[in-house]
């Protein structure tokens, strides 16, 4: 076993993120979008020059693998001595250069230091437009990777020191906001000289080697440390089933089927079973399923272990070719974060089989619903807003799951109503926790949200999508199941119509409203072991009904009425 | 000639009260420092006052007395807080609940939002809305606020907060439910968020006005104790207090805007070090001020400390002007630890005062920072605070041992590695907030201060490449120090979100006048009087489409000369700006400012000689990158001339603080008695 200098390993660690810290504070600071401004649509990594991830800045966990697959088949397709100094290369494509999805264009600079590479820098932001059919680029209809917008294989946007301004003015021009593009771009690239330039400081000031050491360390000990919590997992096989609601388009669910297999502190994630492709555009890469598949494992494993290339050694991912998990050129994979949700479900589902009771988490909702809303403002300027709607998680052994929160691969905020109202021809009706919504349980899964937005005039398009209403999320250890998600369209002369998840582009007309309640967490341990009193605190904050109580905890409500 | 006159300023911190004291006719600082007493701080404080009082102070020679308060902090902390209820607009009383909708950690599922500070079952709906142009599409149920109010005095609610959608600029329905709650409920206070924050963005103004309500009884009741204890002392100048952005607050508005005072503390420090480095010519600086488990840090820019609009107090968002302090979890008593995969960590666990670190024979086991210190010979290895509190080095190194042993290393490698790594985590801090604002940290100073701060200075600045430290006199009582140079000041704010145009223009110019003049008569309620009062105009403004606003001072009434200070103010803080893209009006600002304070004024002179200071010499641990054990040159702080020069390797001792200079570092004693570090070799 290799001895690891732990000093200079946390030191150099530190100085590390510092630099991530400052790649990534540099592009949140001086990008234009709201995306990578506001919602940290974004995330830094450092690779050595094996391309090796050594540590990486991240908010938003489906980015996990985005830098990485970017130079991993960099390094592939190219050979080093055929990149120069002051070369840049830009990409976003999963089938070409292991992307994430269009929308998520990286930036990979190579770092050279006495005109060897010894490191690349790379980030990645997701640009809110990069062309294609549909407003935003990604949509669950959508059948072909070409109608995401445009693809982009590992090419050199800037080199030996100069940027290409055609290839720059070419990518911008292919999207719905060019001047937007060039700003993000740009800063992106100059957001990785910067690290690039701290990254030769730390090596010149501390010496090449000595940095190099502690970055190997680094690895030794996050592989060290995966294995150990492996280890005290028991050997064996875990299954477990999660499914879509449909397959991007109205069609048949999508099983996801996992086989976990623990074996002396090497872990098998495979998906041997899983469903073939979907025709929409809920198909995952092969980068994203890692991220996803990194989400659970996380959550399960080691909740705060470093992000780098030791923690991925001990694990295999088996995704059969054709399958919604790995899906055969030119499959859509725009919106890949609804399957993403379900592979963390099944991870988790698994994972409670073989974990200690105390670090079993029941599902949560596990979606990424999305409701849009396009129009024209009073400037009569056109305006897309869109949303993301979290729902309710799922309990632990000692606590109440959390009401109304993202979870897995998701972690964006919401849009204030007073914002939204400003900006747009809308009204927000109620944002608020459904009743009845929780899975009971001894410990109960979180309340989901009802978010019900109006329009103040006619002729506002929405469309939405959430997983859910046929797959709600199940419950563990005799938990009961979350709510299920649902739809309501009230019009304006009150008539309410019961939908499917699944609206395309319904033209709203001045008083009518959309009404989303999104999944609840599921609940954990039997029902009967909940204490009167929580029940009737329950009943008394409103989270669920006398009527429920009376049906899931009957003990409860039955002592209550005794006494 | 005038009576002689005091002011006092006070601190009150976790473990001690500080008092500093200033003669203002001769400038002369005295320090005071008492132990806390957290279920009633105005006791300590009452005990402060004693001791400058038995100093020979006459108590009616205090003419002015402000003070720092954790108070309000440490209700939120502690969920100590009144029993509130909340009224809001039907379909939005779940918004403290959902917060953002966002978890605290992308991972680890049993960290939660911590719970709202209203149970759902006191957030009551009423039937009202305006929409974001003020049609009022629901009038007020002026029956239900009624039913409302029933229901609280039903559950024994003591607060009351309303927060009504819109609020920001069509108040109309809070002030009615406002007007019916305060004969419903005549005694208990009623926070509006019409009121507290007129900002957009319900969520963030509801934190905070609810946050507001559920401190207002106790904040009251400890600062009418206050009084009491002040006044039966034969002190007739009224309690100040310090509010988040380092200005100072009558009784009266720190009682209705406790939520105000959520920084108090390090607001104060960051004030106080402002002024400290502007006097001695550093306008840039960054502040870093160590105490026993954590490490603030935080900017001072062209003599002004950097504030933030928006933070968040144990896990609440507060939305009001404060210092924009960054906290990390590594002070003197964080504790050195390793992982059972093999990695070495420093905190974020405290050993806390107790049981402390080990060297200190309080009980600690457990080694922390301040023991890889005392190992090192950095912390006077036989006593602390001028000898009067004995340390045992010899533990200390026993505890190192033992963690060297697991990590294969010598003691002396692992004292050094603890130090470099608890450094390297107070220098990320450092550079993050640095880079966050696009500062190059070269034209920086570090201003040192807290019990820990000096100690670790000179590390931290060659870590992060600022060249120059400067130690102001007391470092320990620096935050005390601070409110006696804090003014008067307070923020007014009105939202109004608009797409800039002549006519907008006109419209915003006339909302920051009304807030000029509501300034006005705040700072007339204030006793300021007319030739201390100022204004400044700040509009927030962003391009459309954008979510982040930024701060433009305006004291222009041209919109063409704004727009170009618009410009000028995205090239400093994002970099460039975009001429071809409309611009739109967010808030409409005016800060109000009673120029109370006394300026800094130069120390008496010292006439001890550089000699005179030399208490000898010490081995000391520099670091293996600066050489390992060298002998070092130990000065007594309080004899050190003004100009005295020093060459590290050195050790400047005072009664609450160790500097510490490297053999790469140089110090100097300026006009104020600051101590002046220099790094020797720029290259280094």
């Amino acid at each position: 076993m290799t001895e690891i200098n732990a000093i200079d390993m946390e030191v150099f660690n530190n100085r590390l993120l510092s630099i991530t810290d400052e790649v990534m504070n540099t592009l949140i600071r001086s990008s234009f979008s709201t995306n990578i401004k506001e919602r940290k649509d974004a995330s830094v990594a450092i690779f050595d020059k094996k391309g090796r991830l050594i540590c990486q800045a991240l908010y938003i966990p489906m980015l996990l693998s985005g830098v990485m697959g970017g130079v991993e088949t960099l390094l592939k397709t190219r050979k080093l001595e055929d990149i120069r100094e002051g070369d840049v290369f830009i990409c976003n494509d999963v089938y070409l250069a292991g992307g994430s999805h269009n929308n998520d264009i990286a930036i990979i600079t190579p770092v050279f230091i006495d005109d060897k590479i010894e490191y690349f820098i790379g980030n990645i932001g997701h640009h809110s437009d990069v062309g294609g059919v549909i407003p935003g680029s990604t949509d669950h209809i959508l059948t072909s990777v070409f109608a995401e917008g445009i693809r982009i294989p590992h090419v050199r946007i800037v080199r030996e020191g100069q940027l290409d301004e055609d290839l720059l003015y070419m990518i911008a021009h292919n999207t719905r906001d060019p001047m937007e593009r060039i700003l993000d771009l740009k800063v992106q690239i100059a957001a990785n000289s910067q690290g690039a330039e701290s990254l030769r400081k730390l090596s010149s000031g501390h010496g090449l080697a000595r940095v190099q050491k502690s970055m190997a360390d680094l690895l030794t000990y996050t592989e060290r440390r995966m294995r150990q919590r492996l280890q005290e997992l028991p050997n064996g096989e875990y299954r477990s089933i999660a499914w879509t609601d449909d397959e991007g388009v109205p069609g048949p669910r999508k099983k996801i089927c996992l086989t976990v297999r623990i074996l002396d502190g090497d872990l098998t994630l495979d998906f041997e079973g899983t469903d073939t492709q979907a025709k929409g555009a809920i198909n995952m890469g092969q980068y994203p399923l890692l991220a996803a598949a990194f989400c659970g494992i996380n959550m399960m494993v080691d909740p705060s272990i470093p992000a780098n290339f030791g923690m991925f050694q001990p694990v295999r991912i088996n995704a059969p070719v054709g399958t919604i998990l790995n899906p055969k050129f030119p499959a859509a994979i725009g919106n890949r974060e609804y399957t993403a949700q379900r592979v963390v479900r099944a991870i988790t589902l698994a994972f409670a089989q073989v974990l200690p009771r105390d670090r079993a988490v029941a599902p949560s909702a596990d979606i990424n619903t999305g409701m849009a809303f396009y129009g024209m403002r009073k400037s009569g300027e056109p305006f897309v807003y869109v949303e993301t709607v979290a729902g309710g998680v799922g309990a632990t052994l000692h606590k109440d799951g959390m009401h109304g929160t993202q979870v897995g691969t998701t972690n964006t905020s919401n849009t204030p109503a007073e914002s939204l109202e400003i900006e747009f021809p809308l009204i927000v009706r109620e944002y608020g926790l459904a009743t009845d919504t929780v899975g009971p349980g001894r410990t109960q899964g979180g309340a989901a949200i009802i978010r019900d937005i109006g329009s103040l005039v006619d002729g506002v398009s929405v469309s939405t999508k959430a997983d859910g209403k046929k797959s709600p999320a199940p419950g563990i250890f005799g938990g009961g199941d979350g709510g299920r998600s649902s739809l309501e369209y009230h019009r304006a002369d009150g008539e309410v119509e019961e939908l499917e998840m699944f609206v395309v582009d319904r033209i709203m007309a001045k008083g009518d409203a959309v009404r989303l309640i999104s999944p609840g967490g599921a609940g954990f341990g039997p029902p009967e072991e909940r204490s009167r009193t929580e029940v009737n605190c329950s009943v008394r904050d409103g989270f669920i009904s006398r009527g429920f109580a009376d049906e899931h905890y009957p003990e409860s409500a039955s002592r209550a009425a005794a006494q | 000639m005038a009576q002689k006159q005091f002011r006092v300023g006070v601190d009150v911190g976790g473990t001690f009260t500080d008092l500093s004291l200033i003669d203002e006719d001769t400038g002369e600082v005295y320090n005071f420092k008492t132990p806390s007493t957290p279920h009633d701080p105005s006791e300590a404080i009452e005990n402060g006052l004693k001791q400058v009082i038995a100093a020979g102070v006459d108590p009616a020679t205090i003419a002015h007395f402000g003070h720092g308060t954790t108070v309000a902090t440490n209700m939120i902390i502690e969920r100590k807080g009144t029993l509130t209820g909340l009224i809001t607009t039907k379909g939005f009383r779940d918004t403290l609940e959902i917060a953002r909708q966002q978890r605290p950690h992308l991972y680890d599922y049993s960290i939660h939002r911590p719970a709202p500070l209203v149970e759902r079952w006191l957030r009551l709906e009423i039937a009202e809305r305006f929409t974001a142009d003020g049609d009022e599409i629901i009038p007020l149920d002026e029956d239900a606020v009624r039913a409302a109010a029933a229901k609280f005095r039903e559950a024994g609610v003591a607060a009351v907060a309303v927060c009504f959608v819109h609020a920001y600029r069509f108040d109309g329905h809070e002030k009615r439910a406002g007007e019916i709650l305060q004969q419903e409920l005549p005694n208990v206070p009623i926070s509006l968020s019409s009121d507290v924050q007129p900002e957009f963005r319900e969520f963030e103004r509801f934190s905070t006005t609810v946050m507001n309500s559920y401190l207002t009884p106790k904040m009251a009741g400890y600062l009418d104790r206050l009084m009491r204890r002040t006044q039966a002392l034969g002190i007739r100048a009224v309690p100040h207090t310090v509010h988040s952005n380092g200005g100072l607050m009558s009784m009266d508005t720190a009682k209705a805007y406790p939520v105000r005072t959520c920084l108090s503390g390090p607001a104060a420090g960051v004030v106080g070090s402002a002024q400290v480095t502007l006097a001695a010519g550093f306008p840039n600086a960054v502040t870093f001020d160590v105490g026993g488990t954590s490490t603030d840090v935080s900017l001072i820019l062209n003599g002004r400390g950097a504030y933030t609009p928006l933070r968040e107090v144990a896990g609440y968002p507060v939305r009001c002007p404060m210092v924009d302090v960054h906290v990390i979890g590594a002070g003197g008593g964080s504790i050195a630890w390793v992982d059972d995969a093999g990695a070495l960590k420093a905190g974020p666990h405290s050993a806390g005062a107790v049981p402390g670190p080990v060297g200190y024979m309080l009980g600690g086991t457990e080694p922390t920072i301040t023991d890889a210190n005392l190992h090192m010979g950095r912390l006077n290895p036989v006593a602390l605070l001028n000898g009067a509190m004995p340390v045992d080095q010899a533990a200390a190194k026993g505890a190192i041992a033992d963690i060297a042993a697991k990590i294969g290393a010598s003691a002396d490698e692992t004292a050094d590695g603890i130090l470099r790594i608890a450094v390297a985590n107070m220098a990320r801090a450092i550079r993050s907030i640095s880079v966050e604002r696009g500062c190059d940290l070269k034209d920086f100073a570090l201003v040192a201060f807290g019990g820990a701060g000096p100690l670790h200075a000179t590390f931290v600045a060659d870590e992060v490449g600022i060249p120059t430290v400067l130690v102001p006199e007391a470092p320990g009582t620096m935050c005390a120090r601070g409110v006696l140079l804090s003014d008067v000041s307070r923020s007014f704010v009105k939202s109004h979100v608009i797409a800039l145009s002549e006519e907008s223009w006109g419209e915003v110019l006339k909302e920051a006048a009304r807030l000029t003049a509501e300034a006005e008569e705040w700072l007339v309620s204030e006793g300021v009087p007319d030739q201390l009062r100022q204004y400044i105009r700040v509009i927030e403004a962003r391009y459309i489409g954008q979510n982040f606003e930024v701060r433009v001072e305006a004291d222009t009434d041209d919109k063409e000369a704004f727009i170009r200070a618009f410009y000028h103010v995205n090239d400093d803080v994002y970099g460039y700006h975009v001429e071809d893209r409309d611009i739109e009006i967010v808030n409409a600002r005016v800060e109000a400012i009673g120029k109370i304070a006394n300026p800094l004024e130069e120390p008496p002179v010292v006439t001890s000689t550089v000699e005179d200071a030399t208490l000898g010499t010490r081995s000391v641990h520099m670091g293996d990158d600066n050489g390992g054990w060298t002998e070092a040159v130990v000065f007594d702080r309080a004899r050190l001339p003004v100009d005295a020069t020093i060459s590290g390797p050195a050790i400047i001792e005072e009664l609450t603080a160790t500097t510490v200079l490297p053999a790469t570092w140089t110090a100097r004693v300026d006009n104020w008695r600051n101590i002046i570090l220099t790094r020797k070799r720029l290259d280094a």
